[in-house]
């Protein structure tokens, strides 16, 4: 089968096929893969119908537990029915499942790993080309004082793999670094290990393949599609309501909107996040101008293209969103928080809950009547 | 635009033609030269000439050679179509720029060299532009802020802790960093590293965050209940620990109010100074230090964080598309050049002397309103409504920041 590596990195030595199965995603996996010469057109065969199985299987688990299950008992079925499962979520081509299968896989790999020793673990980062070492708990004069820590790794590493966490223990400013290197327990290493999984293979999801997969084939894979369209729509979030509800502004929303009121000077990113967060939150591109217009430099024109290029009207069509919190923080937006900004990471979030909040607290017509 | 103005316009000009004409072969446009985009400010039309890309070195020169802008810049991003629109030049990667800039810095001088004039009524003032008008309630301003030794000494002194953070920290030498006076105001780091370049704007802002101490939680910086970093701890324990010991040993009575903490507080640290000072040898004062709680602890460490953060321009940082100055090329608001640094020298680097780039002549000016500068050795001004005939350089300065003009019998020989 023609299947091209999931990533190309260092050598996984050694390869046993348990190693394999734990980790299908790696090259080494896939080279195994390759040589047992599966022909895809012949999966619906009856030979093939165990392995198809599990494929099926591992893509079940994560649309209802977010999570593959760690099947080990026979490593052949476990290495084979990956690529298998890969290619069917990718048949199925729905963005959103697509995610959730890597999520699950990378939650499985992550399980493994956590358990694995130094060795190993070092040896799978390294196929991710990590620059990874394992610290020796008392030899390492360098380590920085009192840090507990299993692992270093290069701070670009890291970075990139933490980009989705918010924890404030995640914030680079808050770890052990030195000359370059972070400082990290097994289990945290794992998690970014995890992390590099879920980026790596939904990057190969997105990957446009020419494979024919045979009709059943197919037909199992719309049938997982819609098993993840019937729950997907249970936690669907609440659209967004067609009025603009200025009361549930969160406070620094509410900061730039009272200042462009009153025709005060706002920083460019400012600007940017109170337009685009009053075009999502339904307000219509006029206006969101006319907010603008106290300014004592205020032009119709350059106002107009500002918000239509943000609305996405103009320019590469993309509707913006406003910053994240902790973007809005780094650049001195934020006025300090309130109760609600501790449990949210977007402005955006704070507006929804907040609303619910008000709309929970408004009297029912059953009770004002 | 008045002759005068005109006249004066193509004279700085002309002489920024000169200078790129003697110093075609020192002007080197950056590595990967084909996947950068260039973008230059033009004199007459004031406007942006953007999304140029250049082949060969030969091309880049020539063209600075036919247009003489007042600015040059450069991405810091590499792009596989550079000459096209934002979205069609399909980014690659880009260098980690950091820009620190006297701006950022509040120095007392800023109130004796930098002004502002409200574009609505003409009334002006000095130090930082107020958000309104005194008189007519206006918000635009025309400010002037002037290049002084205070503060760029104090741009120099947070350049030094920035790089200090990047080799120490960070672990980059010296030789990928880039350092450079930027012309005006600041100084920039330049960081080219094949695993730094492809890290989006979300770690960059973490690089920054790191630098500010922003969002830094004590409790994971070894600070916990009556137990803090030492003095010599790597990283940001160390720090906090540095900034921890500096505060309460020279913080006056007002400064420890300032900082948030109650009066009593205040006087019970002062009354025991010697015992800090002493603390440091063993564990640090976390547990000696007495009259002091939790939340005031919180603030002390809060301003030991603010006493050792890097400031720098957030923005620059994190925008991965970024335009900079090239070095070499004129400042368009000082007619100094970009200059690069090294890293051995910069305690000593004197950007009044190595920025300077019309080195001879003497030009006759009409200044309207100047305050006192130095430049190389000597000192001049301050200056109001008085033609002078000044050196070249001095010259250029005061016209490139419209503090004068060509004088009208003004006859220039080469």
């Amino acid at each position: 089968m023609a299947q091209p590596p999931l990533i190309a990195g260092r050598k996984l030595v050694p390869t046993s096929t348990l190693d394999l199965a734990k980790y299908p995603f790696t090259p080494q996996a896939a080279d195994h893969v390759q040589k047992l010469d599966l022909k895809i057109t012949e999966l619906d065969s009856p030979e093939y119908s165990r392995i198809v199985e599990r494929a099926k299987k591992r893509i079940e688990e994560s649309i209802l537990y977010a999570l593959v299950s760690d099947q080990t008992r026979n490593d052949e079925i476990e290495i084979l029915s990956f690529p298998i499962a890969v290619m069917m979520v990718a048949a199925a081509n729905d963005p959103f499942l697509k995610r959730r299968y890597a999520l699950a896989e990378a939650k499985r790999a992550y399980n493994i790993l956590k358990q694995e020793n130094r060795q190993k673990l070092t040896e799978v980062a390294q196929v991710f080309e990590w620059k990874i070492k394992p610290v020796k708990a008392d030899a390492d004069a360098l380590m920085p004082q009192a840090t507990i820590a299993d692992f270093t790794i290069h701070f670009t590493n890291y970075l990139k793999n933490t980009g989705g966490f918010h924890e404030s223990k995640w914030k680079l400013v808050n770890r052990a670094m030195l000359n370059g290197e972070v400082y990290l327990t097994k289990d945290e290493a794992a998690r970014l290990l995890a992390e590099e999984v879920r980026s790596h293979l939904e990057e190969k999801l997105n990957i446009k393949i020419d494979i024919t997969l045979p009709h059943t084939i197919v037909e199992e894979a719309e049938k997982l599609k819609q098993l993840f369209l019937s729950r997907k729509g249970k936690i669907r979030q609440e659209e967004m309501p067609k009025e603009t509800t200025i009361e549930a502004f969160p406070p620094c929303i509410r900061q730039l909107y009272n200042m462009a009121q009153t025709g005060h000077h706002i920083s460019h990113i400012g600007r940017f996040a109170l337009t685009s967060f009053l075009i999502n939150s339904g307000m219509p591109v006029e206006n969101v101008i006319e907010c603008f217009r106290p300014a004592s430099d205020f032009s119709e024109r350059m106002t107009r293209y500002q918000v239509e290029h943000i609305a996405g009207g103009r320019g590469s069509r993309t509707k913006y969103i406003p910053p994240r919190c902790d973007t809005l923080r780094t650049h001195g937006v934020c006025p300090g928080m309130d109760e609600i900004c501790r449990k949210v990471r977007h402005p955006l979030a704070y507006y929804r809950r907040k609303l619910r909040i008000i709309k929970a607290q408004a009297p029912t017509p059953a009770a004002s009547a | 635009m008045s002759v005068n103005k005109i006249q004066t316009q193509e004279f700085i000009q002309q002489k920024f033609a000169e200078y790129y004409k003697q110093n075609y072969d020192s002007i080197q446009p950056p590595t990967s030269l084909e996947k950068r985009e260039f973008a230059f400010l033009l004199f007459k039309e004031r406007t942006m000439l953007r999304h140029k890309g250049f082949k060969t070195s030969e091309d880049f020169k020539n063209f600075l050679q036919s247009v003489t802008p007042s600015d040059v810049y450069y991405s810091s991003a590499y792009y596989e179509k550079p000459e096209e629109e934002m979205d069609a030049k399909a980014w690659i990667g880009a260098d980690l720029i950091f820009d620190i800039d006297a701006d950022h810095i509040p120095t007392p001088c800023k109130k004796q060299h930098d002004t502002w004039t409200c574009k609505n009524c003409a009334t002006s003032g000095h130090g930082a532009k107020p958000e309104k008008c005194p008189k007519c309630t206006g918000q635009k301003f025309e400010d002037v802020s002037w290049p002084c030794d205070i503060c760029l000494g104090s741009a120099k002194e947070e350049t030094i802790n920035l790089i200090d953070v990047l080799e120490k920290d960070f672990g980059l030498s010296q030789r990928v960093m880039n350092l450079a006076f930027s012309g005006h105001r600041g100084y920039h780091v330049h960081i080219e590293s094949e695993a730094i370049r492809t890290l989006d704007s979300i770690a960059r802002k973490e690089i920054v965050d790191y630098m500010l101490g922003l969002g830094l939680e004590p409790a994971l910086q070894g600070f916990e209940k009556e137990t803090g970093p030492r003095l010599e701890d790597s990283g940001w324990r160390g720090r906090i620990a540095k900034g921890t010991y500096e505060f309460l040993l020279s913080a006056t009575q007002e400064q420890l109010e300032n900082a948030g903490l109650k009066k009593k507080t205040a006087v019970q640290i002062l009354q025991q100074r010697e015992r800090i000072l002493e603390s440091w040898k063993e564990k640090g004062p976390w547990k000696t230090l007495r009259g002091v709680g939790p939340d005031g602890w919180q603030k002390i460490i809060r301003k030991s964080i603010e006493k050792q953060s890097v400031r720098i321009d957030t923005v620059v940082t994190t925008d991965i598309h970024r335009l900079i100055r090239l070095t070499n090329t004129l400042h368009g608001e000082t007619g100094f050049k970009k200059i690069e640094v090294s890293m051995g020298e910069i305690e000593r680097f004197d950007p009044f002397k190595s920025a300077v780039a019309f080195k001879h002549g003497t030009v006759v000016v009409a200044v309207s309103d100047a305050p006192q500068f130095r430049l190389n050795d000597n000192i001049y001004g301050p200056y109001k409504n008085q033609r002078i005939e000044l050196p070249t350089a001095v010259a250029m300065l005061l016209l490139c920041k419209g503090a004068a003009k060509i004088a009208e019998e003004t006859v220039y020989v080469q």
